[in-house]
């Protein structure tokens, strides 16, 4: 390839491009009002989103405790928390448990349920999506399980499993290391039925019924085939929605361990990755160490929801 | 036949591949479409009808098609609803008919001409689906059944507790339900509210304060981005759309420590504003907003565009009426979220507290105060879910269109 066309091959491009931005800019300029009507959400969203996600990403590198002026230290913080600090690991393991068990767990249990209570008479529907639903908004209604898992006799479970005689002293639910990550298990799928699963229970209803009919005449002949080869395709978007959903809520575990196991927990048993981060964020003000976990929480919820996104394209083809 | 409405209707016609703005006038005896200059485009006799499909939209608009015996179809986008015009007074019925089914259509058109009104009677069996056994109905009942039943039992067990008196409430073995229900709880609560530091009424005017400002300022903004974001293409729209997909994912706890530093950099900390400003922000009424949007039909602001309206003034009389499910949701979903935030980081003032601040520390109490405590559970769950159940079907409406397309 001689120098001559290679020039003109950059000077195409080059005038390509800027045609292209100057064509953006025009477009830009006659839709201003779009820009008009964007700009209130557009400015708090950056002040309150993207704001504290780059500010996080800068602290993670410093040592800054609100009072004094951050103080540059390079990547110590990320050291210190892999190398030097125990807490901060055995809070990732249970984080990692909470998420693996309660995050697909939740998500097919709230698919699955969606799924049967869209199989029933309407107005049994309704109920059970109240039912279904209400656990997750109930506010702190969670506190509950703390006299049904009390440690003393008077615990609901211990006296229903004393009276029959399964054990023989009540156990420590809420303070034994060893209970306390699958009653917070138990707890949080309680609570998994929230936003996705309503998003289900109405993406169900907006599919086409004629398209179950056309499948029926093209051989689909039970309730698995219809749910593989029709309804999962078409509820595509919402499962989308509802894996973004769950991540969320299996990765921000953090009142329900508070509030049932203790802060700090028995030997940091129930401790998780948010339970850390407000450990260092508001009681040691050492910000730029919890601007370093939250960095860190950031980046593993983005990986998450591009692995599901990426498998969700396969399903039902 | 005097009495007989004739029913008009703005809109566009999709007729052979076409778009025709104008007219559609439905009379006892045809329907006809009418362009701008009032030339006839199309017309039916319902002896000629094989099919007739009325999709209502929400609020006012409607898409109507229809198909004739020799397989002419065509469909109109009907934008103001079917405005009744009536030949006894000489005037407009200004109020919008809802659009309805073929049968209820015939049957609204018999009333009007006076004749009987034939009832349908209702099958008392339904067809069942197909491919549906009763063996595995059977056995989804009865799943479901059981795990309603577990997921409901703490909430049971919540409210028994509230309401069952002392005694029982150390009584061994625990029972579910009590034996002698007692509001003596709910009692003790208000008397222990009185004697607090900070009067009980402060504690509840700051959070309905907090819950209706947070949502009012968030609808509007909110619903004001959807708009555009759903309703035009201009450059940078899909990237933004995008980035707040994202940030559904960044629930309060992550962002809260940042956030806690840019409000002490913006001199926020322990004012509403803390509160006030994320609220307005929130990306989920955002998202609903604008997927719900995106479901309007695009004809409906084109027509509003040629008759001269504004962007403003399109978004407000023409948008936002059309999305009123949505705008239920989103006011669900952020007094959800205002009505349960204890504010405990951003407030420090004991008199600009939240109300469920002050009655987790009432719930704190020990053992004293248990009774009081499973009375707080209930007042404070108690609001979010009674929302729902009284808006279930509207939120569901617009959760159909909430999901993400990639």
């Amino acid at each position: 390839m001689n120098s001559a066309q290679t020039q003109s091959f950059a000077k195409r491009y080059m005038t390509m491009k800027s045609n292209k931005i100057s064509y953006g800019w025009s477009k830009a300029k006659r839709m201003k009002v779009c820009y008009l009507f964007l700009a209130p959400y557009a400015i708090l969203f950056f002040t309150f989103f993207i704001l504290p996600i780059c500010t996080s990403i800068f602290y993670g590198f410093t040592y800054y405790n609100i009072l004094e002026k951050p103080r540059f230290i390079g990547a110590q913080n990320y050291i210190n928390l892999v190398l030097q600090d125990e807490v901060f690991l055995t809070a990732v393991k249970n984080t990692f448990v909470i998420a693996v068990v309660t995050g697909p767990i939740g998500y097919i249990l709230s698919f699955v349920f969606a799924w049967f209570i869209n199989e029933l008479p309407k107005w049994l529907r309704a109920i059970a999506v109240v039912i279904f639903y209400a656990p997750s908004i109930a506010g702190n209604a969670y506190t509950i399980f703390s006299i049904i898992f009390r440690g003393d006799a008077y615990g609901y479970l211990n006296s229903f499993l004393l009276d029959f005689g399964i054990i023989d002293a009540p156990l420590l639910w809420l303070t034994d290391p060893r209970y306390i990550m699958p009653v917070l298990i138990i707890v949080i799928l309680w609570m998994s039925m929230g936003t996705g699963f309503l998003s289900f229970v109405a993406g169900f209803q907006g599919i086409d019924k004629s398209m179950y009919e056309a499948g029926y005449v093209d051989g689909v002949r039970n309730r698995w085939q219809e749910l593989y080869h029709i309804t999962l395709p078409s509820m595509k978007p919402m499962l989308l929605f509802g894996a973004v959903m769950s991540i969320t809520s299996a990765f921000n575990v953090c009142d329900v361990p508070r509030a049932l196991a203790g802060y700090p927990s028995t030997d940091y048993a129930a401790r998780t990755v948010v339970t850390h981060l407000f450990d260092y964020g508001f009681s040691r003000f050492e910000m730029g160490y919890a601007s370093a976990i939250a960095t860190l929480l950031f980046l593993v919820m983005i990986l998450c929801k591009k692995v599901i996104s990426a498998a969700l394209e396969k399903v039902g083809t | 036949m005097s009495e007989f409405n004739i029913i008009k209707s703005k809109g566009t016609l999709d007729f052979n591949k076409k778009k025709i703005k104008g007219i559609m006038v439905s009379e006892e005896a045809k329907t006809y479409f009418q362009d701008a200059k009032g030339n006839v485009v199309c017309e039916f006799t319902y002896g000629e009808l094989k099919e007739l499909k009325n999709v209502r939209h929400g609020g006012m608009s409607s898409t109507i098609s229809v198909v004739l015996k020799d397989e002419t179809a065509f469909s109109a986008t009907l934008i103001d609803g079917l405005k009744v015009y009536n030949n006894i007074d000489k005037f407009w019925l200004n109020k919008p008919v809802m659009a309805y089914s073929r049968a209820e259509e015939l049957r609204r058109l018999a009333e009007l001409r006076g004749e009987k009104v034939q009832k349908v009677k209702k099958h008392l069996i339904k067809r069942r689906h197909p491919n549906r056994s009763i063996g595995g109905d059977i056995g989804i009942y009865i799943l479901l059944a059981c795990v309603a039943f577990l997921m409901a039992f703490p909430l049971i067990f919540a409210i028994g507790s509230a309401l069952k008196p002392l005694d029982e409430l150390f009584r061994f073995p625990p029972t579910v339900l009590p034996e002698h229900p007692t509001l003596d709880n709910f009692s003790d609560l208000i008397v222990t509210m009185g004697q607090s530091w900070v009067p009980f009424s402060r504690y509840l005017t700051n959070t309905v304060f907090i819950t209706f400002f947070g949502t009012f300022g968030h609808l509007i903004v909110a619903s004001m981005a959807a708009f555009v974001l759903a309703k035009y293409d201009f450059p940078g729209g899909r990237f933004f759309f995008n980035v707040v997909v994202t940030a559904l994912m960044f629930s309060g706890y992550v962002t809260g420590i940042p956030n806690y530093v840019i409000m002490s950099k913006l001199n926020m900390i322990d004012t509403y504003w803390a509160l006030l400003l994320p609220a307005f922000a929130a990306p989920i009424g955002l998202f609903m907003m604008k997927q719900f949007m995106e479901g309007l039909p695009t004809a409906l602001i084109e027509a509003a565009h040629i008759d001269g309206a504004g962007e403003f003034r399109i978004f407000w009389n023409i948008v936002m009426p059309n999305v009123k499910p949505a705008w239920l949701t989103v006011i669900i979903f952020s007094v959800q979220s205002l009505w349960n935030n204890s504010a405990a980081t951003v407030i420090y003032s004991e008199a600009k507290k939240t109300l469920v601040y002050a009655l987790q520390q009432i719930q704190a109490g020990g053992i004293a105060r248990t009774g009081q405590a499973a009375a707080v559970t209930v007042v404070v769950m108690a609001v979010p879910i009674l929302i729902f159940i009284l808006s279930q079907s509207q939120i569901l409406e617009t959760m159909a269109s909430s999901g993400i397309k990639d």
